[in-house]
């Protein structure tokens, strides 16, 4: 495990005030927020500098912290000395918010734990009950597995007290059930997975957000499915049957009406995400044309192009967009 | 390898947390809850506190206020503010991937 010196993360000297932690971490917040930092690696950064203010921004956490860290550099070989924390309390305050994925492994070691200064506070004999806290984190799943359901592994990092109260940061990896037709952004609550209760008392849940790898042909919004409908010139003029292959491999077959245009729409309904209220399947007509370099094709062009001289293609896609034609498609 | 029991999982879209579910993922105190419904800054559905249900957007906004409130002192009004413009930019992301753009 290596070192962090959590100054140097936020930028600021081991004696500033806590003001000036504050200060420097808004800044840090500003520069490196996901959602608006132009730096290539906003994310971790935005973890680290979380993490480095969740450390200082406690006065117990910061004089524990600073206890250990006197000489130590960033990066540097470390490993807690045993009942390092001797003598220090935590109320477990100003971590709340954070990912179970977010913190290091540095952190976790030194702060991550559920109450310690109520444990410490439980004399011999007396009996603490506290229930678990929650924790939250996310899940990425595919396409497929959400339309079907699935187990997948999720793997976290949490602090685990054992039987004579010393913490440890374990491992554990879990099976999820994936509820069929599962949309972005849901939660799933796994009931008793969070963090260990004390005295008895019970455990608390995990959280896990819904995030959708992006797919290859399919675009998510929602309950709704996207994709593009690549047809055939004639098939898009004179209409056709055609097949759509669904995420979990059927075939639907969808009728595109006669005279349809690249980028019209058509809407299966009840054939998006599945569930309670299945979202619909949305097909963008894409017009795919023959290769000129075959002869055959390009004689019919030239064919076209002889024939149908009075045809102005740009005349018809202003004519298009104006009448802004929206058509849903039977499914057959 | 623990695998959770099907029971245990519960999916939540619609209002599917009580106040108390929602105090203890959010690690809030229900007069913090409370006095944010009553000024409209999160949503619970039904009219009295024993019966709110809250659903999964309003966790989500619940950690995103609180830790605006603690980190950058912001006053209820502004950390709502900004949890309403971080939904604007992800219905916004939402929209490009949609139109394959994302």
């Amino acid at each position: 495990m290596q070192f962090k010196d959590y100054y140097q993360v936020l930028g600021v000297p081991r004696d500033a005030t806590a003001e000036a932690i504050k200060k420097a971490y808004r800044q840090a917040a500003r520069k490196f927020h996901p959602d608006v930092s132009k730096e290539p690696d906003a994310a971790a950064r935005m973890s680290e500098v979380n993490e480095a203010y969740a450390a200082l921004s406690d006065p117990e956490r910061r004089a524990a912290y600073d206890a250990i860290g006197q000489g130590r550099r960033q990066g540097e070989a470390f490993t807690p000395p045993p009942d390092w924390d001797a003598g220090f309390e935590f109320s477990g305050s100003g971590a709340e918010g954070m990912d179970a994925g977010e913190f290091s492994d540095f952190f976790a070691e030194l702060f991550g734990r559920a109450r310690p200064g109520a444990r410490r506070h439980a004399g011999p004999g007396a009996r603490f009950e506290m229930r678990g806290s929650d924790h939250h984190a996310k899940i990425v799943l595919d396409l497929e597995d959400a339309w079907r359901g699935a187990t997948q592994q999720v793997t976290l990092r949490s602090p685990q007290v054992d039987a004579q109260g010393r913490v440890a940061l374990q491992q554990r990896t879990l099976d999820v059930k994936i509820p069929p037709g599962v949309k972005p952004g849901q939660l799933i609550r796994l009931a008793g997975q969070g963090g260990a209760g004390q005295g008895g008392a019970p455990a608390g849940d995990l959280f896990l957000e819904v995030h959708f790898r992006p797919h290859a042909r399919f675009r998510i919004d929602g309950a709704h499915l996207v994709c593009d409908l690549p047809v055939a010139p004639w098939e898009a003029a004179l209409g056709a049957v055609v097949p759509v292959t669904l995420p979990d491999g059927s075939t639907l077959k969808v009728r595109v009406p006669a005279g349809a245009q690249s980028g019209r729409q058509l809407t299966v309904r009840g054939k998006g995400l599945p569930g309670a209220t299945p979202g619909d399947l949305e097909l963008v007509v894409r017009v795919v044309l023959p290769s000129a370099f075959d002869p055959r094709a390009r004689k019919l062009y030239e064919q076209m192009a002889a024939e149908l001289a009075d045809f102005d293609a740009r005349k018809v896609a202003a004519a298009e967009a104006a009448r802004g034609e929206w058509t849903h498609a039977d499914e057959r | 390898m623990p695998t959770n029991d099907e029971a245990l999982v519960a999916l939540l879209d619609e209002a599917g947390l009580t106040l108390e579910d929602l105090c203890r993922a959010g690690a809030v105190a229900p007069e913090w809850v409370s006095e944010r419904v009553e000024a409209g800054l999160l949503v619970a559905r039904r009219g009295e506190a024993a019966g709110w249900q809250f659903d999964a957007v309003a966790l989500k906004r619940v950690r995103c206020m609180v830790r605006l409130e603690r980190d950058f002192d912001a006053v209820p009004e502004l950390a709502a503010l900004v949890a309403d413009l971080q939904a604007e930019i992800e219905r916004l992301r939402a929209r490009l991937q949609r139109a394959g753009l994302g």
